[in-house]
């Protein structure tokens, strides 16, 4: 049923071209919902989100290969369905989400998030997920977090003193 | 003869094997059971879906394992069931389980308790033989292999938590490892590189195969073939290295029986798949513990990704039915950024705010004691693939709220300027503040909040009452007289502590079953030593 619907709703999809989306190959993806889960994650990460994750695209595709398959297909169905079916009608014109502003789609975001509608908070909850998670993987957001990166990469993070100095004997804290 | 570890993705033709046991799982219960079987004489074949971790060195001074680089994305691909975007049906409950060699045992914190004697005493209600006595030699036999040790060294999580309960008046207790001389990567839920916790492939996996034992990483079973009462068969197929089929089968004909070891919701999706499903009791009453999560923002760096993830808990609410187990933590980017439920700028003030400077606590919720209670029930999707249909239990909404008033608590009084709950959207409280938004958060619904459970236990359970009962107390399932489930499926209810050591545990008794059964010696050797390491045990 999922793919019948996903087949229906990838036919009548129009996202909005992006230069920055320039894979080709996809194991999971395909052009167009590579063009609208850009369209998502520039609305949940912001304006030049590429950035500091240049390869997001590719890995939100490799990733996909590890769901539950009728897992994935119901991301890649909430992703054609923001698409056809989330846009806003602005001076009598329907605008598809891909289409919208940042804030627009932000504005949108929003009313998922407080649906009362289980199904549309769960679309909200999966995109902001696979959003955050994945550009929050990238090393290159990881300075602005504090984090030093893994110690396989910086044996030196092991040698470091911890902030508050080990107590070796005593587990009972001291008060200061 | 020592046995291997053959990669399924890289075998080029079907094959059939007939040893005298197929293993199903090589996790917590598969490993120990595989050592116990390869000592007794047996000739064990093990099934694991998920990847080889070869012991390989890597770059890094120290490293073990070059495959696990500790980067999350890449580890939760390849140790976690589902990349670790397992879901409830619902949406609501992210569910992490392991899916490679050494299952859960490679991915969790090294938290070792016993089961809640509580828990303990239900269980003997509902006709199961455990009891804090006759389990003593089992425990015994865990904290000496592999060991399960005290370690002092505390993250500033764990640091935190103890000047904030120091402030409350709570008490609170070092929670044994298993660990050994362990580095303080803080990896230990992405692997530990460095052979440090004695996870299943560190341990009892490697020694079974020292004893003859052959494991076969990348097979998934699809179903188990029943001869009368008997399973006289095993189809598998390979998967390659991102889990699509190669093509290849596998078939096993053991000659003595078959263990089910592949975790409270595979071991059930296998007998469903087998038509094995006694009447729809295979895959009810499906337990977790719910967990909710805290984050305290402090005045300095706290460098939350390093130390011991899991040394320090509470047991002061982990009583009753709907107790909960406060422990502290680590945390990393990808795990935190996926739980934030925000998005814009306030997703990225969120985790800035609450990365460098944070410190977590979280609580294991028990559930599962109320035979009114429907709880979770493993089923299969239109493919064939389990999914576990679970709704917060009402009973639990109270606790799960209390809990994160309690570590707010806790978390301000150590001295947090501010406290993240995961709610949707995010709410932070601050000194002063009341609790009533985190008392009005309603868990009951999907994505009002974020919810994980690291603990499946349940669905093919064991019980006198025949209306729930799916394996007799000689661990067989019912019905089949060479069918054996040795893994947390068979609880009647959630355990209420970090099931770890009572799966180890179990695994051993249903090893010596199965050797008494076959006329084969089982023994103990590591009975050595004094007090467990559980003052309340």
């Amino acid at each position: 049923m999922a793919g019948i619907l996903s087949s229906a709703l990838n036919a009548s999809a129009n996202p909005k071209q992006r230069n920055e989306v320039t894979v080709s190959k996809f194991d999971c993806l395909n052009k167009k919902t590579a063009l609208i889960l850009f369209a998502v994650a520039e609305a949940v990460l912001g304006e030049g989100f590429l950035l500091k994750a240049p390869k997001f695209i590719e890995t939100v595709d490799d990733f996909l290969n590890y769901q539950r398959p009728a897992q994935r297909e119901q991301f890649l169905l909430a992703l054609l369905i923001a698409e056809t079916t989330f846009g806003l009608t602005i001076g009598g014109t329907f605008k598809s989400f891909s289409h919208l502003s940042i804030a627009e789609r932000r504005k949108i975001l929003e009313k998922l998030r407080s649906s009362k509608q289980q199904l549309r908070r769960n679309i909200y909850a999966a995109f902001v997920n696979v959003s955050a998670s994945t550009y929050y993987s990238s090393d290159l957001t990881w300075p602005e977090l504090g984090y030093a990166g893994v110690s396989v990469d910086h044996p030196e993070i092991l040698n470091q003193p911890p902030p508050i100095p080990w107590r070796t004997n005593d587990p009972r804290p001291i008060e200061p | 003869m020592a046995g291997t570890i053959v990669e399924g993705r890289q075998v080029s033709e079907n094959r059939t094997l007939t040893p005298d046991f197929c293993i199903i799982g090589s996790g917590a219960a598969g490993g120990v059971c595989a050592l116990k079987l390869s000592e007794a004489g047996f000739d064990v074949v093990v099934l694991e879906e998920g990847p080889n971790i070869p012991k390989e060195k890597g770059p890094a001074p120290g490293q073990e394992r070059k495959m696990l680089n500790e980067r999350e994305v890449e580890m939760y691909k390849l140790l976690y069931q589902e990349g670790a975007t397992r879901l409830s049906k619902n949406g609501g409950v992210k569910v992490l389980q392991g899916r490679c060699l050494g299952g859960g045992t490679a991915v969790n914190w090294s938290a070792c308790l016993p089961p809640r004697l509580e828990t303990l005493d239900e269980w003997q209600k509902r006709g199961l033989p455990f009891t804090r006595q006759n389990l003593e030699p089992y425990l015994r036999e865990v904290v000496n292999y592999l060991p399960v040790v005290r370690n002092d060294k505390y993250n500033t999580s764990a640091q935190k938590f103890m000047l904030g309960c120091a402030r409350h008046d709570i008490p609170h207790e070092n929670l044994p490892n298993n660990t050994n001389k362990c580095r303080e990567c803080g990896s230990c839920g992405v692997g530990c590189p460095y052979d440090r916790k004695m996870s299943g492939f560190v341990k009892w996996l490697p020694d079974a195969v020292a004893l003859g034992a052959t494991i076969y990483t990348d097979t998934k079973v699809d179903r188990l073939i029943s001869s009368n009462d008997r399973i006289s068969e095993v189809q598998a197929h390979f998967i390659d290295a991102k889990t699509r089929p190669t093509k290849r089968k596998l078939v096993v004909k053991p000659t003595k029986g078959v263990l089910l070891a592949a975790g409270a919701i595979g071991t059930p999706s296998i007998l469903l798949r087998s038509d094995l499903n006694l009447d729809k009791r295979v895959g009810r009453y499906t337990h977790i513990h719910p967990v909710t999560i805290t984050l305290g923002k402090y005045p300095e760096n706290t460098f939350p990704a390093y130390g011991v993830p899991d040394n320090m808990w509470t047991p002061k609410f982990s009583t009753g039915p709907t107790g909960f187990l406060i422990e502290t933590g680590s945390f990393y980017p990808v795990f935190s950024a996926s739980a934030t439920l925000q998005h814009g700028d306030e997703l990225h003030r969120i985790m800035r705010d609450y990365y460098q400077t944070g410190a977590i606590s979280y609580a294991h919720h028990t559930t599962g004691f109320d035979d009114k209670e429907k709880y979770g029930t493993v089923e299969l999707d239109e493919n064939g693939d389990p999914q576990l249909d679970y709704t917060i239990p009402k009973a639990n909404l109270k606790p799960m709220q209390e809990s994160l008033v309690m570590m707010t608590r806790i978390h301000l009084a150590a001295g947090a300027t501010s406290v993240y709950i995961m709610r949707n959207p995010p709410l932070e409280v601050k000194p002063g503040d009341t609790f009533d938004e985190i008392r009005n958060i309603n868990f009951l619904e999907s994505q009002r909040a974020s919810i994980f459970t690291v603990h499946v236990m349940g669905g093919c359970q064991m019980n006198k009452d025949d209306k729930r009962r799916c394996v007799n107390n000689d661990f067989t399932f019912k019905g089949k007289k060479n069918l054996w489930v040795v893994d947390a499926s068979i609880f009647p209810t959630a355990l209420g502590a970090n099931p770890q050591v009572t799966i180890y545990s179990l695994a051993l008794w249903a090893s010596r079953e199965i050797c008494e059964q076959h006329q084969k010696p089982f023994k103990f050797n590591h009975q050595q030593g004094g007090e467990l390491p559980w003052p309340g045990f």
